[in-house]
């Protein structure tokens, strides 16, 4: 659905953006993370036809950012980081001037206003001015009127930045619904990692250049496994069988615990139990976040 | 096509939403009226009726209107057109730059918005016309409408051109005062232009305002009824660099001073982006 090729763009003394290349398949969330100033914004722009590249290819939908600028423009729905409802306005006529703007048939706006508003809860507050909305109400119109021309790509420079966490929670919830039931492919920005989780791939930026792209999964795997944390009736004995029975990376006793580093702690921990032979009375499964990711491979924390 | 509309259609929904800014933008031209009309009414009658040596009837607030109303659009539309800076800064603007609507069209909607804002406050003006015993018959004021809109339309463009140059609302008042000010100035719409230093000729004959203002006055006034000085003198012989403006030469310079500035405009938003 987008295809980036040898993507470059630079400013005069300054390379934003260093040859990057990634797909993204139709209906995945694609989650695009990296510090301030690596080179994000940047891409998106680029993405978005809001900014010319330099050098490199990038269709979305098919089509070419630089030269079907309009056809790009139609198969993308865009929520900005920044407020740009206009506040003045109603619901209603937020989403009405947008269905004109992408050319959404006449006789086709009323139902679909309708749809998007309902999608994001929102349908009693249509006749509403946006200033008297609140923060997440504002941004799940913004989730509504992105979705209006029914775009084939939507992307999101987070979303959630500046709500609570029950309104974040909520917009995840309408973004996850979204997925589920109109297959849209999401490209992703975000500042809180916990987030990005619910993507299918993560590409991680820093310097204008894509220095990891996987599973989020894979990408925790990448990092030398799980730690499993184990208390049993007799430590001493149990480590001695974990030692001789398992494949394990790290062993160590600590505060009472047995601290195993495994690569693989689902595969581990299922065998583990059936065979160990010393009575077990905690366990304690800690995968590694991906802030965990971030840190080791940009070397710094995200809001850094 | 419809993107035009939408976009035109956004600023008349504010426009009428906004009452206190409706009212608000009378209090300038109004002013205006009082100073020049009333204020200098007098002053300027005498002066005019010694300068012809015969009493002949002329009412200076007659005079004055036109320029007057055309301020009103001048003024309107340029404030109107520097909505785009808001726009800009509170983000709506990305919402129409990624759209698929082509940036000529952005640059035509915004214009014709700002117009329409402007155009609808002239006509307003011309509910004083009673308290300034100045009347207008049916025929007159079915010439003058289009001529209104034409003239705001230019005026809407400069302004939009203005905006686009702009970077924040801090420039706002520095084009009040350099631009706005002096094309009203040195356009004939207060008082009469005629025996300027060479100079200040040359810059009342590009100045838009000029032909606008003189259009208005020549619908509104009864220009071949006046004896030939009072037109001398009330400026209403205007030249183009030796030559004679036609009315039609007027409406062909504000059109092409529109056309021109939409492709500048044009230019800009696409740059921007």
């Amino acid at each position: 659905m987008i295809d980036v090729q040898g993507l470059q763009k630079s400013y005069k003394d300054f390379q934003a953006v260093n040859n990057s290349n990634f797909h993204v398949e139709e209906g995945e969330i694609f989650g695009f993370l990296g510090p301030n100033g690596a080179g994000k914004s940047t891409t998106i722009n680029i993405l978005s036809t809001m900014l010319q590249p330099t050098s490199g290819s990038v269709t979305i939908n098919g089509y070419d950012v630089t030269k079907h600028q309009n056809r790009v423009r139609e198969s993308i729905g865009i929520i900005f980081q920044q407020n740009t409802l206009d506040e003045k306005l109603t619901a209603k006529e937020n989403l009405k001037l947008h269905c004109k703007f992408y050319g959404v048939p006449r006789s086709k706006r009323k139902a679909r206003i309708n749809e998007v508003l309902e999608i994001v809860d929102l349908t009693d507050s249509i006749n509403l001015l946006v200033e008297k909305f609140s923060g997440g109400m504002q941004r799940r119109l913004e989730i509504a009127r992105g979705l209006l021309h029914y775009p084939k790509v939507l992307f999101l420079d987070e979303p959630t930045v500046g709500l609570d966490p029950q309104t974040r929670a909520h917009v995840w919830e309408y973004i996850l619904k979204l997925k589920e039931n109109e297959n849209i492919t999401m490209f992703l920005t975000t500042h809180y990692l916990d987030e990005a989780e619910i993507s299918d791939r993560i590409a991680i930026m820093d310097h204008g250049d894509i220095i990891a792209i996987d599973t989020p999964r894979n990408l925790k795997q990448q990092l030398g496994g799980d730690i499993v944390e184990i208390k049993t009736t007799d430590n001493e004995a149990a480590m001695k069988e974990i030692e001789s029975d398992f494949d394990v990376v790290d062993l160590s006793l600590q505060d009472g615990f047995i601290n195993c580093k495994v690569e693989n702690s689902d595969a581990f921990v299922s065998s583990f139990i059936k065979t160990l032979q010393t009575p077990l009375t905690g366990l304690d499964i800690r995968k590694p976040t991906l802030n965990d990711v971030f840190l080791s491979f940009t070397g710094r924390e995200i809001r850094d | 096509m419809e993107g035009i509309i939408a976009i035109w259609q956004r600023d008349m929904i504010k426009f009428f939403r906004d009452r206190a800014r409706m009212i608000g933008s009378f209090s300038m031209p109004i002013l205006f009226l009082v100073v020049f009309g009333v204020g200098m009414g007098g002053a300027m009658e005498s002066l005019v009726a010694s300068g012809i040596g015969t009493d002949e009837d002329f009412n200076y607030v007659e005079f004055i209107f036109p320029g007057i109303v055309s301020m009103t659009l001048l003024m309107t539309s340029v404030f109107s057109s520097l909505s785009v800076i808001q726009d800009r800064d509170f983000g709506y603007m990305r919402e129409i730059l990624v759209s698929p609507v082509s940036r000529v069209n952005i640059a035509l909607g915004k214009m014709l918005g700002s117009a329409s804002v402007a155009f609808v406050q002239g006509v307003m003006m011309f509910v004083l016309m009673p308290f300034l015993g100045i009347s207008i018959d049916l025929v007159t004021l079915l010439q003058l409408l289009p001529v209104m809109f034409m003239i705001a339309c230019a005026f809407s463009s400069l302004g939009l051109l203005v905006a686009s140059l702009l970077n924040s609302m801090q420039g706002f008042q520095l084009v009040v005062n350099i631009l706005v000010m002096p094309m009203i100035f040195l356009s004939g719409a207060l008082f009469p232009l005629s025996n300027m230093p060479g100079w200040v000729d040359f810059i009342v004959t590009l100045n838009p305002v000029t032909y606008g203002v003189d259009l208005m006055k020549n619908i509104m006034i009864d220009v071949d009824n006046l004896s030939a000085t009072v037109q001398e003198e009330m400026g209403l012989n205007l030249t183009f660099f030796g030559q004679p403006v036609t009315m039609t030469g007027e409406v062909f310079f504000l059109l092409g001073f529109t056309a021109l500035l939409i492709l500048l405009a044009t230019l800009m938003f696409r740059r921007k982006n």
